[in-house]
């Protein structure tokens, strides 16, 4: 301290200080790295296999890896090997963007895969936005986005939510007349909700005969919440219905909680928007046979081409050992799918990897979904058209499909019903 | 002559009105529309019902085949079963289905009309009355296919009193929209002896189209009669809620408390403890189901002491490998056990995976106990209060008769004479930490039908169970118990009123409040430290 | 105090680094030595988690107080320069805040009024944090609340404003958080020079506070600090009055988290009620301790080590960061008494371990 600066001193931490910068510099390999070698496109993925939503984001990378392995099978995507890199953003908001900027910047990949909850969705959008990069977003979402930079291969409000809210309020579905819409608090169900009340007061349907309640993410004591659905079930005025936009391992705490309380899909159903047949993985499914979901995809899709789906994900679990269970197939595992061989063929059509012509040339092609709908991108937006499936629980935890569309209706992506 | 009559004999069989009528029946169950076929399965059990034991029988056939989705609708006729297999619906005799024949769509609407028909069809073909009594319940709730004239029809040829005994009141209360208005009341009151908003809400609905006087004011007194039941029931409700979150608070600090009381150390990792209490608990349910499975049901209870054995050792190897050098340094111990907790999530996730883990529920676990107005005693949670009950009783036992408790409690009074009065504190402590985590083993095993089993169940429970241990006193059991059930209880006061999040947040304002007032806790140790 | 040597050392360092990015990250950036805006904003983060460390570092390794919840002060500090950056985006841009949209809000809730003024933004990063942290502060160390249980209950407090703030009506964004900045002070999000300058502008800050901490505890009044750490008891026994150092030294503990918070978001882009956690408040310990408490070359140095290898892990080997961060945590504590500094080069004088 009071020796002042000699020569030795000053050494030291100038060395210390280029140990520091040089350590600095170890989190990106990628300087040593090449942009691209010759032969080969890189391909990012953006999905957690660590925190809240390890159990159902991990396994879409393995599905990128799938069919990046199909495409490299039949020669690659003009020539060029897929190279799929991973990372794990661990439900980590913030980090989905890092590790974004990371993929773009120093990965050079040609287009990210990425994304659950909206969110993650929301921190990776400024990131693709300025490096004019494309986002391939496989969940279904609420909708009022619509950035040229993200691909939203799975299906707004319009095209998920209305049509199954349709179904119950019709002679179908038991025309459910009274809502209760209970959801994890963040801005999907807030908006889907938000939609719901615009689309039932179009309707004529009183404040009274709806409830709106919201847990935090991650909520898993609903026996208060659910007692109070009880009570507004047993109330006159006409079948009630619940819209559960919870999400996570909310849904299963949500739903054991229903059958031990005795209560019968048949009488009060729930319609479970963001439920899928892993969500039930550890439940007894025989009291809660009856709820419903809404997807672009069921596994229960009758056709070859499913067939063929779930042939080569079991084969793919069983040949890598991820561990997923290779018999449970689920909506955003076919439309990451989707997405890479949509990418695929854009790229192929417009004979280059850069990101404008991809864009361009994406409305042109179109691709056969394990669904049984041809799939493609519209003309003047970045949303995909998607069947839509509304599905019925049964007694072994998977969804029998109960109605499907006709053929793809076009996503609407800024509802007409958004109150405000 | 004989020859003739034989064939005119059997062609009148052929074409009797019986048989075509199972045509029409069952052709019915194929028509196009939701309403029409949950129409025809009425009509289904109406033909059973009234139509004789073998008409029953044949019914239930093709409602059971219904609700197990083997019913098929061709343009030639209905079939059960696919292909060469198939039987025709009408005949039950075997005939191939058409390749084009499609299997039923089967939505709530028709599962419901379904179930009520099997219900009211079970009445009559089934010999066990325990079946019988089983149906009644569930014709209670799902009418869709009863009617006054099948019930007439059941109550004609019952014989057992235990049935009869539900028979009745359920006549009683179809009578709702009779004529005669003491029909009419007498409904009301059968509809009324069950205290439930659903029922209010029936005699509600039906009073509002009701033109005689005196059945108004029979149905107002019996709703004013439901309303305070179902009040009384409501704050039961609120009661057993607060003390279920009670005693998972209390199974999650109990151990917490008896390490901190002793040690002054706080355990980060408890909520991991319970984690592996939870994960012992699934281990020994795969272990009963390959070596004994007919004792599956009783897994739970083998795995209690496996879960408690399985954390206390892992605690022990914890103490030893981390805490003891550690005893001096509490704040370290802070970090030195979330870093052992870290370690342990991980550790389960990269070998188990991050899956929900499957757990049979047990009978007594599974359902409910209706008491008095929409009050229901959930099993599940009752399973947790015994567990937790249990695990206090047997803390306080071994505190009290034990030498060991009686080294625990001279040591947490004053260490340094207990050293001097011979005791070994060290290995007391090794003892005192075995015991916390085994009991927040027991938790694991208690929580396990009502949470989701991963590796990060444990992170929920810690700030909670701190806010117990801080709240009740440094080392003082009573006051963990009161804590926890003070907390549980304010907790599910105010959830239904301003949402969960609030709750949660007062709760834990109120108690770093009261610890400003009173540092010690509400039972503050005796003694020096 | 600590180290001579070693606090100069990190002194010229973070000196050398905050005069070199501005010039390896501006004209030279394409060079062979530049720095791409993508290492300017990994380094910017690290010096705010520096930053962060010395806040912590000050009331703990000095003062003896443990805060297991200085994410709060950090989180609020990036609330507070989000909102700014938003009402900024919203007012000047037409930019419409996300949480209005899904909220159904056709306009911002009052607490949002004057937010479009940097200043009054300042002002509040510097006072509003610092009335949270006396306020807590006086009330409890008035009740003589310390050690462990003052620990537990930073964590429960922290874990209450995480609950509050993911609700969405509270009108901070909740879940989402707060995120599409346009811009802050004139300079674009997303814009290359504005990586390297809030770089800078962190490498400065964390500078600044080593400095002034660094002549802070070598002053009496860190020495007093110092001997409430030791022995409280003592101390008030001798007639001296331990809860206004204990309270200063908390109150600007809390002013430097906020400040490291407000350089943190701008950089990340983003700000979530994540940053709230439990898990991310005991980080901050994790680092001060591993680095070395007692020494504010050592919370600098945890701080940047241990950061430093979790950006590196996370992207290409995230399953193996929590074991690494485990077992070295555990080896460290139970090994280690005074962190990484137990292993400095010899000859340097360390603090006697106290507690």
């Amino acid at each position: 301290m009071t020796k002042g600066l000699t020569r030795r001193g000053l050494l030291r931490t100038a060395g210390a200080s280029l140990l520091g910068v040089g350590a600095a510099s170890f989190p990106m390999p990628g300087l040593i790295r090449s942009a691209r070698a010759a032969d080969t496109v890189k391909l990012g993925c953006l999905f957690s296999s660590s925190g809240a939503m390890a159990n159902v984001e991990g396994r879409l990378t393995s599905v990128v890896r799938m069919a990046a392995e199909e495409l490299n099978a039949g020669g690659g995507v003009m020539g060029s090997m897929i190279e799929v890199v991973g990372t794990d953003p661990a439900s980590d908001w913030p980090l989905y963007a890092q590790l974004g900027r990371q993929l773009i910047e120093q990965d050079q990949v040609a287009a990210l895969f990425g994304c659950w909850t909206s969110v993650s969705r929301k921190s990776v959008l400024p990131v693709v936005e300025q490096s004019d990069a494309l986002l391939y977003y496989p969940l279904h979402f609420e909708g009022e986005e619509n950035s040229k930079n993200v691909v939203y291969l799975n299906s707004p409000p319009s095209s998920s939510v209305l049509p199954a809210v349709e179904y119950l309020m019709g002679p179908d579905g038991g025309e459910a007349k009274r809502f209760f819409m209970l959801g994890s608090d963040y801005v999907w169900p807030r908006t889907i909700n938000q939609q719901l009340k615009g689309y039932w007061a179009s309707k004529g349907i009183p404040e009274t005969d709806w409830r709106e309640e919201y847990v935090p993410v991650g909520h898993s004591n609903f026996q208060t919440l659910i007692n109070q659905i009880r009570e507004f079930a047993d109330q006159p005025g006409g079948q009630p219905v619940v819209i559960l936009t919870v999400v996570g391992n909310s849904i299963p705490d949500f739903f054991r909680e229903f059958a031990n309380q005795g209560i019968s899909a048949l009488d009060v159903p729930v319609l479970g928007l963001d439920a899928l047949e892993a969500d039930f993985e550890g439940l007894d499914t025989a009291a809660l046979a009856g709820h419903l979901n809404c997807w672009a995809y069921l596994q229960s899709a009758a056709g070859p081409g499913n067939d063929k789906f779930k042939a080569a994900w079991a084969k793919h679990v069983a040949d890598t050992g991820v561990p997923y269970r290779g018999d449970v197939a689920i909506d955003p595992m076919v439309s990451v799918y989707d997405g890479v061989h949509l990418w695929a063929l854009a790229a192929e059509k417009a004979g280059s990897f850069a990101v404008p012509e991809v864009r361009a040339a994406s409305p042109s092609v179109s691709f056969a979904c394990p669904s049984g709908y041809e799939v493609s991108m519209m003309a003047d937006s970045t949303y995909v058209k998607r069947g839509v499936f509304i599905g019925s629980l049964n007694e072994t935890q998977g969804f029998d499909t109960l109605w499907q569309s006709e053929g793809t209706p076009d996503p609407v992506a800024f509802s007409p019903y958004m109150q405000g | 002559m004989l020859l003739i009559r034989l064939l005119t004999f059997l062609a009148c069989l052929g074409a009797s009105p019986a048989f075509a009528e199972r045509a029409a029946l069952s052709a019915a169950l194929c028509a196009p529309s939701v309403a029409a076929k949950a129409e025809a399965l009425r009509a289904l059990a109406e033909a059973g019902a009234l139509g004789g034991a073998a008409e029953a029988a044949w019914a239930q056939t093709l409602v059971v085949a219904v609700e197990a989705r083997s019913f098929r609708c061709a343009t030639g006729g209905a079939f059960i079963g696919e292909g060469d297999a198939a039987l025709d619906a009408a005949t039950l005799a075997p005939s191939p289905a058409p390749i084009d024949a499609a299997e039923m769509p089967i939505n709530n609407r028709i599962r419901a009309a379904a179930a009520s028909a099997a219900a009211a069809l079970t009445l009559f073909t089934d010999v066990d009355p325990a079946a019988r009594v089983e149906a009644t319940t569930t014709l209670e709730r799902r009418r869709e296919a009863l009617s006054l004239s099948i019930l007439d029809a059941a109550l004609a040829v019952e014989t057992d009193a235990s049935v009869l005994a539900l028979l009745k009141p359920l006549r009683a209360r179809m009578m709702l929209v009779d004529l005669a208005p003491e029909n009419r009341i007498r409904a009301i009151e059968a509809i009324a002896a069950d205290a439930t908003l659903r029922n209010r809400t029936m005699i509600s609905e039906a009073l509002a189209t009701e033109p005689d006087a005196t059945v108004q004011a029979a149905g107002a007194a019996a709703m004013e009669r439901i309303d305070r039941l179902i009040v009384i029931g409501k704050g039961l409700s609120t009661l057993y809620s607060g003390l279920s979150y009670a005693s998972v608070l209390l199974l999650a600090a109990l151990g917490l408390a008896i390490i901190f009381g002793l040690m002054g150390v706080i355990n980060l990792a408890q909520g991991e403890f319970i984690m592996i209490g939870a994960y012992a608990a699934w281990f020994v349910q795969n272990a009963v189901r390959a070596v004994m499975p007919g004792l599956i049901d009783w897994y739970l209870i083998i795995a209690l002491p496996m879960s408690f054995l399985a954390a206390a050792l892992v605690g022990v190897v914890m103490e030893a490998l981390v805490l003891r050098r550690l005893y001096d340094r509490p704040l370290m111990t802070l970090l030195a056990t979330w870093a052992v907790s870290l370690l342990l999530i991980n550790l389960v996730r990269v070998t188990i995976g991050t899956q929900n883990l499957e757990f049979h529920q047990p009978f007594y676990v599974v359902g409910g106990i209706h008491v008095v107005g929409d009050f229901i005693v959930t099993l599940n949670r009752l399973f947790a209060i015994a567990i937790a009950g249990l695990a206090f009783v047997g803390v306080v036992l071994v505190l009290r008769y034990t030498t060991f408790g009686l080294n625990m409690r001279a040591v947490a009074q004053n260490r340094a004479m207990a050293g001097a009065a011979g005791i070994d504190a060290r290995r007391t402590d090794r003892m005192a930490i075995a015991l916390g985590s085994g009991l927040a083993g027991l938790a694991g095993v208690a929580l396990a039908p009502l949470y989701n089993v991963n590796p990060n169940m444990g992170t929920g429970f810690i700030v909670d169970s701190f806010m117990v241990v801080v709240l009740g006193g440094v080392g003082s059991l009573l006051g963990a118990v009161i804590a926890s059930f003070g907390i549980g209880q304010i907790n599910v006061i105010i959830e239904p009123l301003y949402g969960a999040v609030a709750a949660k947040v007062v709760v834990l304002l109120l108690v770093i409040a009261f610890i400003q007032r009173r540092p010690e806790g509400l039972f503050a140790p005796k003694g020096r430290r | 105090m600590g180290g001579g040597m070693l606090f100069r050392t990190i002194a010229i360092s973070l000196a050398a680094l905050t005069l070199a990015l501005p010039i390896l990250g501006g004209p030279l950036a394409g060079s062979g030595i530049g720095i791409s805006p993508y290492l300017a904003n990994i380094i910017g983060q690290i010096a705010t988690f520096a930053l962060l460390a010395i806040a912590l570092d000050l009331i703990w390794g000095f003062a003896g107080v443990l805060s297991l919840g200085h994410g709060l002060f950090f989180a609020m500090g990036g609330y507070l320069i989000a909102m700014h950056m938003l009402k900024e985006g919203y007012v000047n841009a037409g930019v419409v805040p996300d949480l209005m949209t899904f909220m159904g809000w056709t306009e911002l809730p009052g607490h949002w009024a004057f937010f479009e003024s940097f200043p009054y933004t300042a002002a509040l990063i510097l006072i509003l944090p610092g009335m949270l942290a006396f306020a807590y502060g006086w009330m409890s160390f008035r009740s003589r609340v310390s050690g462990v249980y003052f620990a537990i209950i930073t964590q429960a407090l922290t874990y209450v404003a995480m609950l509050l703030m993911f609700r969405n009506d509270t009108g901070f964004g909740g879940n989402n958080g707060m995120t599409g900045f346009v811009s802050l002070l004139g300079l674009q999000m997303g814009a290359p020079q504005t990586a390297v300058l809030l770089a800078t502008a962190s490498t400065g800050a964390a500078l600044a506070a080593f400095l002034l901490c660094g002549q802070l505890v070598r002053s009496p009044f860190g020495r007093m600090l110092v001997a409430v750490r030791d022995d409280e008891a003592r101390l008030r026994f001798l007639g001296y009055d331990t809860v206004w150092p204990k309270l200063a030294a908390w109150t600007l503990s809390g002013v430097i988290a906020a400040i490291a918070g407000a350089l943190y978001v701008p950089q990340v882009g983003i700000i979530n009620p994540r940053l709230l956690s439990p898990e991310v408040s005991i980080e901050i310990a994790v680092w001060v301790a591993l680095g070395g408490r007692g020494t504010l070359s050592g919370a600098v140095i945890g701080a940047v080590v241990i950061s430093a290898l979790k950006f590196w892990l996370t992207g290409f080997a995230p399953d193996l960061w929590p074991f690494i961060l485990s077992i070295l945590v555990i080896v460290v504590v139970v090994g280690l008494p005074n962190g990484l500094s137990d292993l400095r080069l010899p000859g340097l004088r360390r603090m006697r371990d106290g507690r």
